[in-house]
């Protein structure tokens, strides 16, 4: 028996050895290098310039200089626009979806498709609306006498205008996540509720919102660390201009790696906003295994 | 007359020889090129096949837009086996390639073909754009101004003309200097219903366009040739470090400040090729530039302007009507140093090919000419009145400078781009604040040097090519 097993285990060994080459591959040795570069001055465009160890004066630069602050403000604040407007549509879009209503199904199906595209794509896209002289945005709100409002090159607007684009593609997805709960709820509590004489109002406020809060949790920690790392977007749309008014960390990291060639600056920057993100992830946990009773 | 056939059949022969031994030398020989897609290489990349029919070489040429594309460069520069055998250079790269040794030294071969290559032909200071430490690392392939293009219909219109005067108390013309520039455009920026030359306008119509975007580094691109109008200069000459906060530089951050209210209203977001647009479109009254795209006013098939008006060419107004070297830069082909040694021959030889003086000539009698390098085709009567930028070119030349040319330009060119947008999106106060932020980012960066290799850096050594 002892035999068998151990066998066994050689076999699993066996099977899952090319999974764990990859993933050291993909995963863990850049992680590791990333981290080696990150304690030494490396300048992909400038070989002469030494590449010697530097202890931690690349996550001193960091997190000393202005830059990095400031990308993090900018983060948190595309964060906070997109995630709080994505989940309140996108539970409305969830509740009318879910209603016995004619054409429903067709367009649950429209609209995931944002959510389908390559976030590249979708920046495209919204640079043709919001171009400033031949977008289709000022156009037709120039028939309603608005405009023409200069979009992605207005420190005022610009990152209004990449949150419209995140909550135009991800939307969907809350409304996704938030209709397959919806339809898995049991109708006991709300049967109590009808009989209490609730309003429609207080069924939802009472009844159904609870019910939600763990699958809204867990569908806001996705978003809330895809909304992170928000990159293509901003690239197509603004570079993180004008100024640096929509400079989020992943630019920032992107702009000291491939800009200035700083790959450990780089680096660290990017161990730091792992840190970030790991703390992020431990508090939404916490919040999801918080008794919503209790709360 | 049979005798001058017979010498005729028999140069015919002899030349035809000689291509098909050339064509022995490359047969099988592929180059692959990285470009930009502009000018200097879509005018070229359609009859690559030319090359190759000459000389057995097939040649590919990918092109990137210009954001980018010095990334694309560095990283292959750092590869041991290269992609690419050619690579388009901006002038302003030379530094940083050069001294990581990225780009093979054309001088022993330049000298080797200066006959061949009609060198004593070609404006120096193009030739002097692409060295480093004296040493020649790419070939022009594009001769560049930075320099004003004005609506010369607006200007020679009488009731423009009047009102102008009536207004500023002096003779509109192209502006010698920035005050007069800004007045220009202040003058012309109208609203649409307006009236300009006697006509009423459909959409407004702007004074001016600069680029003020800070996608990779545009607004740098206007502001240094402002700031070196003014006299300024990039570094200091005693050590080396960053000069461009000084009274110069804050002057043309000024000139550009003021000239905000007189662009389009998306002026932030203006990189080089939407800020032309507006001129090629006929949108605004003038707009100062590189001459690289300059060609494209002169072209009905590139531009509206052509068709609805005439372009005027002038000089860079400087900051008090004195004249200041013009600023110039050249968009160049260069030869990857980890190619091997028979694709850095076939290398030499596309360049020689697509940078010659037959092909450049070629391409101005077509009608789609790259701003031009050779005195002999800048000075052609026939050729200036069809191209009349080609004067501007010829004759600025004679007194200028060649833009900047540090290891660390990408750092200047981005922390500048970032810190002036800033200024002029007004999310910094001054100028003064702006300038001091860059430079301090910039020193930082190079202090770690010393000062003998900064001063290295900044040392711009007369080519070796005309020793």
């Amino acid at each position: 028996m002892a035999y068998i097993r151990k066998r066994n285990r050689s076999i699993f060994l066996i099977f899952l050895l090319p999974a764990i080459l990859v993933l050291f591959l993909t995963t863990i040795y850049p992680m590791l290098y990333a981290g080696y570069l990150s304690f030494r001055s490396y300048d992909l465009a400038k070989p002469f310039v030494p590449r010697v160890f530097v202890g931690l004066s690349n996550y001193q630069n960091v997190l000393t200089t202005g830059d990095f602050l400031h990308a993090l403000k900018i983060t948190f604040q595309l964060m906070a626009i997109t995630l709080s407007i994505q989940l309140f549509i996108g539970v409305g879009l969830a509740l009318l979806v879910t209603q016995r209503l004619p054409g429903m199904s067709i367009a649950r199906t429209l609209l995931l498709i944002p959510m389908m595209i390559s976030p590249v794509i979708v920046g495209l896209v919204w640079l043709f609306l919001y171009f400033p002289e031949l977008g289709y945005l000022n156009y037709f709100l120039s028939y309603i006498g608005i405009g023409p409002i200069s979009w992605i090159t207005s420190p005022d607007w610009a990152l209004w205008a990449i949150a419209i684009a995140d909550i135009w593609q991800w939307t969907p997805f809350i409304m996704m996540g938030t209709a397959a709960a919806l339809t898995s709820l049991s109708p006991e509590p709300y049967e109590a509720a009808k009989i209490d004489g609730n309003t429609r109002w207080q069924v939802f406020r009472y009844v159904t919102l609870p019910q939600l809060k763990p699958v809204l949790v867990s569908l806001l920690f996705l978003r809330a660390i895809d909304a992170f790392k928000i990159y293509d977007i901003i690239f197509v749309l603004t570079k993180g201009g004008p100024g640096d008014s929509t400079e989020v960390l992943s630019l920032y990291i992107y702009r000291q790696s491939f800009t200035f060639w700083q790959m450990g600056v780089g680096a660290a920057a990017s161990f730091v906003s792992l840190i970030i993100i790991v703390v992020l992830i431990t508090f939404f946990f916490k919040s999801l295994n918080r008794d919503p009773m209790q709360s | 007359m049979k005798s001058l056939r017979l010498t005729a059949f028999a140069s015919a022969v002899t030349i035809t020889a000689a291509t098909m031994a050339h064509a022995k030398d490359f047969d099988g020989v592929e180059l692959k090129m990285l470009a930009i897609g502009d000018t200097s290489v879509t005018r070229l990349a359609p009859i690559v096949d030319e090359f190759e029919e000459l000389t057995g070489a097939k040649v590919q040429i990918d092109m990137f837009p210009y954001p980018g594309l010095i990334d694309k460069i560095v990283i292959e520069a750092s590869a041991d086996s290269p992609s690419y055998q050619l690579m388009w250079v901006d002038s302003p790269w030379v530094g940083v390639l050069g001294e990581s040794g990225a780009l093979e030294d054309l001088t022993d071969l330049v000298k080797r073909d200066a006959e061949e290559i009609h060198l004593d032909d070609i404006l120096p200071i193009q030739l002097q754009e692409n060295t480093w430490q004296g040493r020649l690392l790419a070939f022009p392939a594009s001769g560049m101004i930075w320099h004003q293009n004005y609506r010369k219909d607006l200007y020679g219109n009488a009731d423009e003309q009047a009102a102008f005067k009536e207004k500023y108390g002096y003779d509109l013309a192209p502006a010698q200097t920035w005050d007069q520039y800004i007045d220009i455009a202040e003058f012309f920026t109208r609203k649409a219903g307006e009236t300009l030359a006697g006509e009423a306008l459909e959409k407004d119509f702007y004074g001016n366009a600069q680029a003020y975007s800070r996608v990779a580094g545009a607004i740098t691109h206007d502001f240094f040739p402002i700031m070196r109008s003014f006299g300024g200069s990039y570094w200091d000459p005693e050590t080396g470090l960053c000069a461009m906060d000084s009274e110069a530089a804050l002057a043309a951050a000024d000139v550009m400040k003021r000239l905000v209210a007189f662009n389009p209203p998306d002026y932030l977001g203006l990189m080089w090729d939407i800020r032309t647009g507006y001129m090629e479109r006929a949108e605004v009254a003038q707009s100062s530039y590189w001459s690289v795209r300059t060609v494209r006013l002169t072209n009905p098939e590139e531009a509206v302007l052509p068709t609805v008006g005439e372009a005027g060419y002038a000089a860079s107004p400087t900051g008090d009507g004195t004249a200041q070297p013009t600023m110039t830069g050249a968009l160049s082909f260069g030869i990857n140093s980890k190619a091997t040694d028979q694709e850095k021959e076939a290398a030499w030889e596309f360049i020689k090919w697509g940078t010659s003086r037959d092909m450049m000539r070629r391409f101005a009698e077509e009608g789609s000419g790259v701003s031009q390098f050779y005195k002999s085709i800048l000075s052609d009567p026939d050729l200036q009145e069809k191209y009349p930028y080609y004067k501007v070119l010829l004759e600025t030349q004679d007194n200028a400078r060649r833009r900047i040319f540090h290891p660390f330009y990408a750092d200047v060119e981005e922390i500048f781009g970032v810190e002036l947008n800033k200024y002029m999106a007004g999310e910094t106060e001054t100028a003064e604040e702006a300038l001091a932020n860059a430079c301090t980012k910039i020193n930082t960066r190079l202090k770690v040097f010393p000062e003998d290799l900064r001063l290295r850096w900044i040392n711009d050594a007369p080519a070796e090519i005309f020793n």
